[in-house]
């Protein structure tokens, strides 16, 4: 028995089942068509970046504007009612003073 | 006068073709090779549907790195290296040693001048292998590979690959003495 010839004989070049070659030209198509190129991807990126950075940058004008909004109401709000604190004021300095 | 002087036209190969993008030109490289791929993984896996995904997974690297193949012969050397290398890594992955005795016995039935029995037990043999000795005995004897070039495919010292083919034929010889 000569070890090394039964090896070369039991281990010779196998052929895969028919249409291999077919089946890899398959899984090939099938992945282009899954894999888009990059600039598509670069594009796709770019895209979802401009729309978040859009979408924050409106986020924060609005945020501004309704801050303006409240800061504004909250002036009137202390002014009114400074009016009032001085038309308090002027009403308790009239008391005990003899009215026209 | 004039001399008629024979022109030479270098058709183009396989290779270049696929590297234009010809995809038939690419079918005739799997159709060239798939022996020798597919054979690769089947004596490492002794399981034909691994072996088909193996080989399936090596010719979509290939097409990925066509660009980077110089030669016919470079393009052997990398298949043998990628469809060995990814075998040494599933099997470290999976860790699984199913042995198909339908394919061991289909496959030896084309052998009817040789001792069935002997093929498939010697086919048995090599399966229970660690995996790096399989994998070079495979190169060895399916691929008629010497020692100089299974180091260059696996990526180990010459002496390694030396060590590992002389404890693996050991292993052998003892496992078919022992039973005869």
């Amino acid at each position: 028995m000569n070890l090394e010839n039964d090896l070369k004989r039991v281990l010779r070049r196998e052929s895969p089942p028919a249409g291999f070659a077919g089946r890899v030209l398959e899984r090939i198509e099938a992945e282009q068509t899954h894999r888009r190129p990059v600039w598509w991807r670069a594009a796709a990126a770019s895209v979802t970046l401009g729309l978040l950075l859009g979408g924050y940058a409106t986020h924060r004008v609005v945020e501004h504007r309704r801050g303006e909004a409240a800061k504004e109401q909250i002036l009137t709000a202390m002014r009114i009612a400074g009016e009032k604190v001085r038309y308090a004021q002027q009403e308790v300095q009239q008391i005990g003073t003899p009215r026209p | 006068m004039t001399a008629i002087v024979p022109q030479t036209f270098d058709f183009p190969t396989a290779l270049t073709r696929a590297q234009a993008g010809d995809h038939e030109a690419f079918a005739d490289l799997v159709e060239q090779h798939e022996g020798m791929v597919y054979g690769l993984a089947f004596h490492f896996f002794g399981d034909r549907s691994r072996a088909e995904e193996v080989a399936q997974d090596a010719f979509l690297q290939l097409y990925r790195n066509l660009g980077s193949i110089e030669s016919d012969a470079h393009l052997l050397f990398w298949l043998r290296q990628v469809t060995t290398r990814r075998c040494i890594d599933v099997q470290r992955r999976v860790k699984m040693k199913a042995v198909s005795l339908d394919d061991a016995v289909e496959l030896r039935a084309a052998d009817k001048w040789q001792d069935p029995l002997l093929d498939r037990r010697l086919k048995q043999l090599v399966q229970q292998l660690p995996d790096v000795q399989r994998a070079v005995v495979t190169l060895r004897y399916q691929e008629d590979l010497d020692p100089s070039e299974i180091c260059r495919i696996v990526g180990m010292p010459v002496n390694t690959v030396k060590s590992h083919l002389h404890r693996a034929l050991q292993a052998l010889r003892r496992k078919l003495e022992k039973q005869s």
